[in-house]
């Protein structure tokens, strides 16, 4: 199964992102060790370049764009790693992915009261 | 021979454990969710079990893109819970059911099933929240485990009908066991969320009382769905639902719905249980 009968809005992880994601998603899963974490906080950049990250892909995770890591072939389960450090609510990533403003995500996908 | 003594289906969303650790089970967003877990805990409480055969995906924790194997078994005398990036969480290990997980290993390579076998393996939440939603935090699990490792991360995942048929393995498993142990089986997962693309957030109630509904007594609807109409009902990661089909698959054709439990949104997510046991 690929992708070959897209559903609206609904990516799946299949061969391209598994590729194409490949050293973002390594990057992120280094980071469930303590000592990694710690040397993310120490200099975010300087960690990255550890795993060969191009610039745009190092600038998306640097400014927090989620959007942006999943198109890069990020996976959410490995970028969440990212969102632990800082750390970021997974409504915020999923908003950022729907294009809205959290509060609005929280409300109309959600169905909270906020 | 082993006993086969019910089945489990329960969502495995780790901000539930993240509400455990916090204290939070008795706040309004949380309460109504836990408290529908009340009648499931006694229930596994009353029927004493021996072992808990959980079947579950790793969500990029035990097992990275560098391999990722379709269905993965753990035979292990322990399994530790895994740092996933929060820091450790304070769950008990894990005892392995060794003697079973490689008779269920045996059993699947003869049914033509080839698992990846795990001598040493975490265990994420994907098999502790499940444990602690029905056995609580205790300072030791009352019971042993066998962890069925099922890939929903990376597509290829397995069809919903291979899903079915591991079902129906484990049962042969279980059934040729030779031992007193009560065996219990818990499918996990869902329900429906997506957290990927312009679509996340997407949950559907409809579709998961339906399932909650008729997991019991009309599994077929489901196991005859393919891998893209639990996509677009469930959403890309409420598609790992296909897990519970393990667990359906593995009981009798009839049962009966001891217990059932919805509750939206937990987290981002559908979340729910149902207990079933076998008729006869």
């Amino acid at each position: 199964m690929s992708n070959s009968a897209p559903i609206v809005d609904t990516p799946l992880y299949d061969r391209a992102g598994s590729i194409k994601g490949y050293n973002l998603n390594k990057m992120a899963m280094a980071l469930s060790q303590a000592e990694n974490r710690t040397a993310f906080k120490a200099d975010e950049e300087a960690y990255l370049d550890r795993f060969g990250l191009a610039d745009d892909v190092k600038k998306a995770v640097m400014t927090r764009d989620w959007k942006e890591m999943v198109r890069m072939g990020g996976n959410l389960f490995f970028i969440l790693k990212i969102s632990a450090i800082d750390p970021t609510p997974i409504t915020a990533i999923g908003a950022a992915q729907a294009g809205m403003e959290h509060n609005e995500f929280l409300r109309t996908r959600l169905g909270k009261a906020v | 021979m082993a006993k086969l003594i019910g089945g489990l289906g329960t969502s495995h969303v780790p901000s539930i454990g993240v509400a455990l650790d916090r204290g939070l089970t008795e706040t309004p967003d949380w309460k109504p969710f836990f408290d529908g877990y009340d009648v499931g805990k006694k229930w596994v409480e009353d029927a004493k079990p021996d072992i808990a055969v959980v079947i579950f995906n790793d969500h990029g924790n035990s097992f990275f893109l560098d391999r990722v194997p379709t269905f993965a078994i753990g035979v292990a005398d322990e399994y530790k819970p895994v740092d996933e990036g929060w820091g450790p969480r304070d769950v008990p290990n894990f005892a392995g059911a060794q003697d079973l997980s490689w008779h269920l290993v045996d059993k699947m390579v003869e049914r033509h099933f080839d698992p990846l076998v795990c001598r040493e393996i975490d265990v994420d939440h994907g098999m502790q929240v499940p444990m602690e939603l029905f056995f609580g935090r205790p300072k030791a699990w009352p019971v042993k485990v066998v962890p069925i490792f099922v890939n929903t991360i990376q597509y290829p995942i397995p069809t919903p009908q291979r899903c079915w048929d591991l079902g129906k393995v484990l049962r042969e498993t279980i059934e040729s066991f030779p031992s007193d142990d009560r065996v219990v089986v818990m499918g996990t997962g869902g329900l429906s969320h997506q957290l990927q693309g312009a679509r996340a957030g997407f949950i559907n109630q409809e579709a998961d009382m339906d399932w909650i509904n008729n997991i019991a007594g009309n599994p077929e609807k489901f196991r005859g769905m393919t891998r893209e109409d639990y996509v677009e009902t469930f959403g890309s990661e409420g598609a790992e639902l296909i897990m519970w089909l393990v667990m359906r698959g593995c009981m009798d054709e009839d049962v009966e719905l001891i217990h059932k439990h919805y509750y939206a949104p937990a987290s981002m997510t559908g979340a729910g249980m149902v207990v079933l046991e076998n008729t006869v």
